[in-house]
């Protein structure tokens, strides 16, 4: 029987390999000629997930084996397409992906006794809340395309609602886990539709409004989706009432549609998904492109650094955003819809390991905690690639692990340690009563 | 454009590797998935037990119906009594706000099972009545704390 950090181990290996090929892949494309580049880089790659790999071997010993594989591997994915666009720029996310390691770390070093965030819901409630607020603070906030997502502190430039979604999905976790009794037995059915008591209504009530305060003062469409999708998540595991969620549901689109006729940047975004070819060169341009680009790709994709990111002979870019937003339409087009599929297979199984890690979780806090940051992770990448391949609007939401950006990197480290240390516990108790199949399915 | 073979080899080789890694690590998953599902209660050692031994204490049962947190039908055996209630120290541990940290136990003496209240904050009833002390328990009888529900099943 392999253990779970021998299965890890092994894992990581494969990963490596990825990332040096893509780098090969890239260097061959652009200089002709294979150096020993790709190996070097490889070669830190492995060493610093090695490291990551025996702090959890001290630390949590019986988290999830796979999780930390998957998103090194997304991590490699972003490093070798944002390399391609610009060497620059992939040393940035190099130095993220360090960085974030190592609040990956200080996260489980700290949290060990994660439950101390229960009794602090609160005070973690309204952090994440002024961290959604503090981009319309004067002075430090920063608008960008229409939207306020960014926030300047001297040096130190982040988004904030890449943090700010950790805290909602603890304080939800917690605050459900308190009132999903009361929320289920107040529940009466009126005209075939069951309805939550009325009293209990009111922090419902108050995330919507959250999240309406979001499109209309942020003007940030994804995350507003984001926010509320996970909250609907969670209050269905919480509660097992789907008639709340489609309830929920409808004032989301209610609202959106109110707003979105009202609010002038919601309403553009709106128009241009709709008809992008309104206006194929201005507003209708970046959707349009990206479309053209995973279209491009083909089955396989034109190889990597094949792609066309800037207009041949000048400056302007083909594909606008090719390192953030449209990041996936570029790995379509290189590597095709095998890539593609791929790249959501990825987030597929990221996501089941943190439902799995939801079943075999003991107590109630955990589970919905496991249940929140999964539904967030999972959400936040169907927004964005919903975006690029035109299912919903195209908004500002970072693909997680792959887009460049060091919030996203950061924040997403953290949310990926609160899972592994839900995971450890879990496994262990699991393991302890028997419970878990893992003895009995060794040799494979 | 040209097509490097080497970059093609890359290319294929790269989706290839990346393929086989996914679905070792999604069979994987599978396997685990299995290993979740808790064995049914006629697996358990104590259904082999002899005919013809005393009844009540061997064979009886107490299966969660409602709420707390426990999965429908989830079964504890009685054997050496068994104490319900929110805190971690509980036998039973329920998820129930209603419900006080060690709320209610469950013994059995001379071959007949009791409930007894251990003066919980906010009752405890037997077939929706409130149990005041202890009180015998009859095959099929309900015992209700807060919103979480139990049927005792003797057994014989």
């Amino acid at each position: 029987m392999i253990s779970a950090r021998n299965r890890e181990l092994a894992a990581l290996i494969p990963v490596a390999l990825l990332l040096t090929a893509g780098f090969a892949a890239v260097f061959a494309q652009e200089n002709t000629r294979l150096g020993d580049l790709s190996l070097v880089y490889g070669a830190y790659f492995l060493a610093v997930c090695l490291a990551a790999h025996i702090y959890l071997r001290i630390r949590l010993p019986d988290a999830d084996p796979y999780l930390f594989p998957l998103v090194a591997l997304l991590t490699a994915f972003g490093l070798v397409m944002i390399y391609r666009i610009d060497a620059d720029l992939a040393r940035d996310q190099a130095n993220w992906f360090v960085l974030g390691l190592v609040l990956f770390a200080l996260t489980i070093h700290f949290l060990r006794d994660y439950d101390v965030l229960e009794r602090y819901r609160y005070t973690i409630a309204a952090v994440g809340l002024l961290l959604l607020l503090a981009p319309r603070l004067p002075g430090i906030g920063q608008q960008v395309n229409g939207a306020y997502l960014g926030v300047e502190l001297g040096p130190l430039a982040f988004q904030p609602a890449e943090f700010s979604k950790i805290c909602i999905v603890v304080f939800l976790a917690s605050y459900l886990r308190e009132h999903r009794e009361v929320l289920i037995v107040g529940a009466r059915r009126v005209l075939g539709v069951t309805l939550p008591p009325l009293k209990h209504l009111g922090p419902l009530l108050v995330v919507w409004g959250a999240s309406m305060f979001m499109l209309v003062f942020i003007r940030d469409l994804g995350s507003s989706l984001m926010f509320f999708a996970a909250f609907l998540a969670l209050l269905y595991v919480a509660t097992g009432r789907f008639s709340f969620v489609v309830i929920g549901m409808a004032m989301f689109l209610l609202g959106a549609w109110f707003f979105s006729s009202t609010v002038p940047h919601v309403h553009d975004r709106i128009e241009v998904w709709l008809d992008p070819y309104s206006d194929p060169t201005e507003s209708g341009y970046q959707v349009l492109q990206s479309i053209f680009a995973q279209a491009d790709g083909g089955l396989f994709g034109k190889g990597f650094g094949q792609a066309l990111v800037t207009i041949p002979g000048s400056n302007d870019a083909l594909l606008p955003a090719a390192q953030t937003d449209t990041i996936y339409a570029l790995i379509v087009n290189e590597l095709g819809l095998f890539g593609a599929c791929g790249v959501v297979l990825i987030y597929l199984l990221i996501t089941a390991r943190g439902f799995k890690i939801a079943l075999l979780a003991a107590d109630g806090f955990s589970k919905l905690l496991a249940t929140g940051l999964t539904a967030v992770f999972a959400i936040q990448a169907f927004v964005i690639i919903g975006g690029v391949t035109r299912v919903i609007p195209l908004t500002g939401v970072t693909l997680p692990f792959i887009s460049y950006g060091g919030s996203s990197i950061v924040a997403n480290f953290v949310l990926l340690a609160l899972l592994l240390l839900i995971s450890d516990r879990a496994r262990r108790e699991a393991g302890s009563s028997g419970r878990l199949g893992e003895p009995a399915m060794g040799g494979s | 454009m040209d097509y490097d073979p080497i970059s093609v080899a890359l290319k294929f080789g790269f989706l290839a590797v990346l393929y086989f890694f996914l679905l070792w690590i999604a069979r994987s998953a599978l396997k685990d998935l299995r290993g979740t599902i808790a064995p049914a209660p006629d697996a358990t050692g104590f259904h082999a037990a002899p005919y013809g031994e005393p009844v009540g204490a061997t064979e009886s049962w107490l299966v969660a119906e409602h709420g707390g947190g426990l999965t429908e039908g989830k079964r504890f055996d009685l054997i050496g009594g068994l104490s319900i209630g929110r805190s971690g120290e509980a036998d039973v541990q329920i998820e129930d706000r209603y419900a006080s940290g060690l709320h209610a136990r469950i013994f059995s003496r001379d071959g007949r099972t009791y409930v007894e209240d251990m003066d919980s904050t906010n009752g405890t009833l037997v077939n929706d009545a409130k149990l005041r002390g202890e009180v015998e328990l009859i095959d099929g009888d309900v015992v209700r704390i807060g919103d979480t529900s139990f049927r005792y099943e003797a057994g014989g």
